[in-house]
């Protein structure tokens, strides 16, 4: 009975949004650790080892060091965009896990519509990185967020090319309804049927998410860090946090729509109420697969980046989606 | 809700003054995808969320960042400024919102508000398109608008194409010559 009034609609959203909010926040601290071990351990390294046993403590400290420096914005920055930028970066990233089925009946807003609300936040993201390009005032800033658009728009075609196999198969938006549809062990799941679409969501959520080999908005060794290259402190930690947001959301998006969901690989071992663990640590491999991309491939040229886009993917996903329209069409018994 | 149908409402409203007001271009650009966000929020408050979602795909995601894109790509840093919001086309502009304001008010004035609650249009994704593409007994007049929309879309797609071309074989290279 008491915890009926956390089912009463504003108080359920709230704490739910809240509960998200610091998942999300929190994440963006363990995957600044993972990807300085994961790079450490790559470059045969040991990484951060000072801070608490094995230096796991380490994101506290980068936290603390974060909060306590200066913010600066450049005099000639248009100010109230500059600040905004970040906050615009990192609301999509965050909203989108609202609609995550973390396990059975573990899901904050079962929208009929989930997918195209995925689509239509990541959408939104580029618009932050073209404020914070353009607020800064800056000619590095201007280029990366040129090129970070360039490549947000060009690979929004892909990305919403390749889920719409997945959609076919599932016959509904609602990403519960494609988790429930992949129940059965592993050989159920969509990733099979649907390879080359993955591998296209794969490559396209990488270019979302601006990682190596797709990080040309930053390019560290041509714009010295692009688009967030006069950000400081707290609002340069927001846009980390947006980026390493945007990792974890494509990798939980890629699991529930390639690989089950929460869904069990073996159905002798349902977890019940548990199977977040499932969830878990299939975003987790994925994550791990982000990073190990990262510090194993050079970054693409711009004109590179264009060329796989648009004379590759988009083509590769509409090839398959003509595939699995006349498989579904011939072959109605195997569907 | 009358919490925030007022927040929306001012939202979209503060949002579209900025966008008349403010003397620069890609403010004006960023307080539209503001007033559009808050269209969004209202179709959600009408149990329209597909609409929703849609609206901010094609018109935050798309549109508005395909207008700054553009902004920052073609002009000068000082044509991005106007010194004055007042254009030079004042009579035409208080002619055409004369007309769309006498318009709307008409349609609030003909139409029956009694009746209506929201929510009671078609909610679900399917039911939407089968209606739009005239399947199952919808009209088909949908399904043509359809199909002229997306000829429009390659229309001017072919169009950008033949424009941004850079003529070859004349020794003529438009970036240079401009």
């Amino acid at each position: 009975m008491s915890l009926d009034i956390l089912n009463q609609e504003p108080i359920r959203f709230l704490l739910s949004f809240g509960v998200v909010l610091f998942l999300v926040l929190n994440l963006a601290a363990i995957f600044t650790m993972a990807e300085r071990k994961v790079s450490a351990y790559i470059h045969l390294r040991f990484g951060p080892n000072r801070v608490g046993p094995r230096g796991l403590l380490q994101p506290a400290a980068d936290v603390f060091k974060l909060f306590t420096k200066e913010n600066l914005a450049p005099s000639r920055a248009d100010i109230w965009v500059f600040l905004a930028a970040p906050i615009a970066m990192f609301l999509p990233a965050a909203l989108v896990w609202l609609v995550v089925p973390f396990a059975p009946n573990a899901v904050i807003a079962d929208l009929n519509v989930a997918i195209v609300f995925f689509i239509a936040m990541t959408s939104i993201g580029a618009l932050g990185l073209i404020m914070a390009g353009y607020g800064s005032r800056s000619s590095f800033s201007l280029l990366g967020a040129l090129r970070g658009a360039a490549q947000m728009i060009s690979y929004e075609v892909p990305l919403i090319l390749s889920l719409l196999g997945v959609i076919m198969l599932s016959g509904s938006l609602s990403l519960v309804d494609v988790v429930n549809a992949q129940a059965g062990g592993f050989w159920h799941w969509y990733f099979l049927p649907q390879l080359p679409m993955f591998v296209v969501f794969y490559i396209a959520g990488l270019a979302e998410a601006r990682r190596v080999p797709f990080d040309l908005p930053e390019g560290e060794s041509e714009i010295v860090g692009g688009f967030m290259v006069e950000y400081s402190g707290m609002t340069w930690a927001l846009i980390q946090a947006a980026e390493f947001a945007s990792m974890g959301l494509i990798s939980a998006i890629t699991v529930t729509l390639f690989f089950g969901g929460w869904q069990p690989p073996f159905e002798f071992l349902d977890l019940g109420n548990f199977n977040w663990f499932w969830f878990g640590l299939k975003t987790s491999i994925l994550v791990f697969t982000f990073q190990w991309v990262r510090w194993s491939l050079p970054r693409l040229r711009m004109d590179q980046l264009m060329d796989l886009g648009w004379k590759i993917l988009v083509p590769a996903s509409l090839i398959w989606l003509f595939v699995t329209a006349g498989a579904m069409l011939l072959l109605p018994s195997v569907f | 809700m009358v919490i925030a149908f007022v927040f929306l409402a001012s939202m979209t409203l503060i949002c579209s003054l900025g966008v008349v007001l403010s003397r620069s271009i890609v403010h004006s650009a960023l307080f539209m995808s503001g007033a559009f966000l808050g269209i969004a929020g209202f179709y959600v408050m009408l149990n329209a969320p597909a609409l929703a979602a849609f609206q901010v795909l094609i018109y935050v995601g798309a549109v508005t960042v395909v207008i700054l894109f553009g902004i920052m790509f073609t002009q000068k840093p000082q044509a991005r400024h106007f010194r004055t919001i007042i254009s030079k086309q004042l009579w035409p502009g208080f002619f055409v919102t004369a007309g769309v304001g006498a318009f709307l008010a008409y349609i609030v004035t003909i139409q029956d508000w009694s009746g209506s609650e929201p929510g009671n249009g078609m909610r679900s994704v399917g039911q939407l398109g089968e209606t739009l593409l005239g399947v199952n007994g919808a009209p088909e007049i949908f399904g043509l608008l359809f199909e002229v929309a997306s000829v429009l879309l390659l229309v001017a797609v072919i169009a950008a194409i033949v424009v941004s071309r850079r003529k070859t074989g004349e020794g003529i290279d438009r970036g240079v010559e401009e």
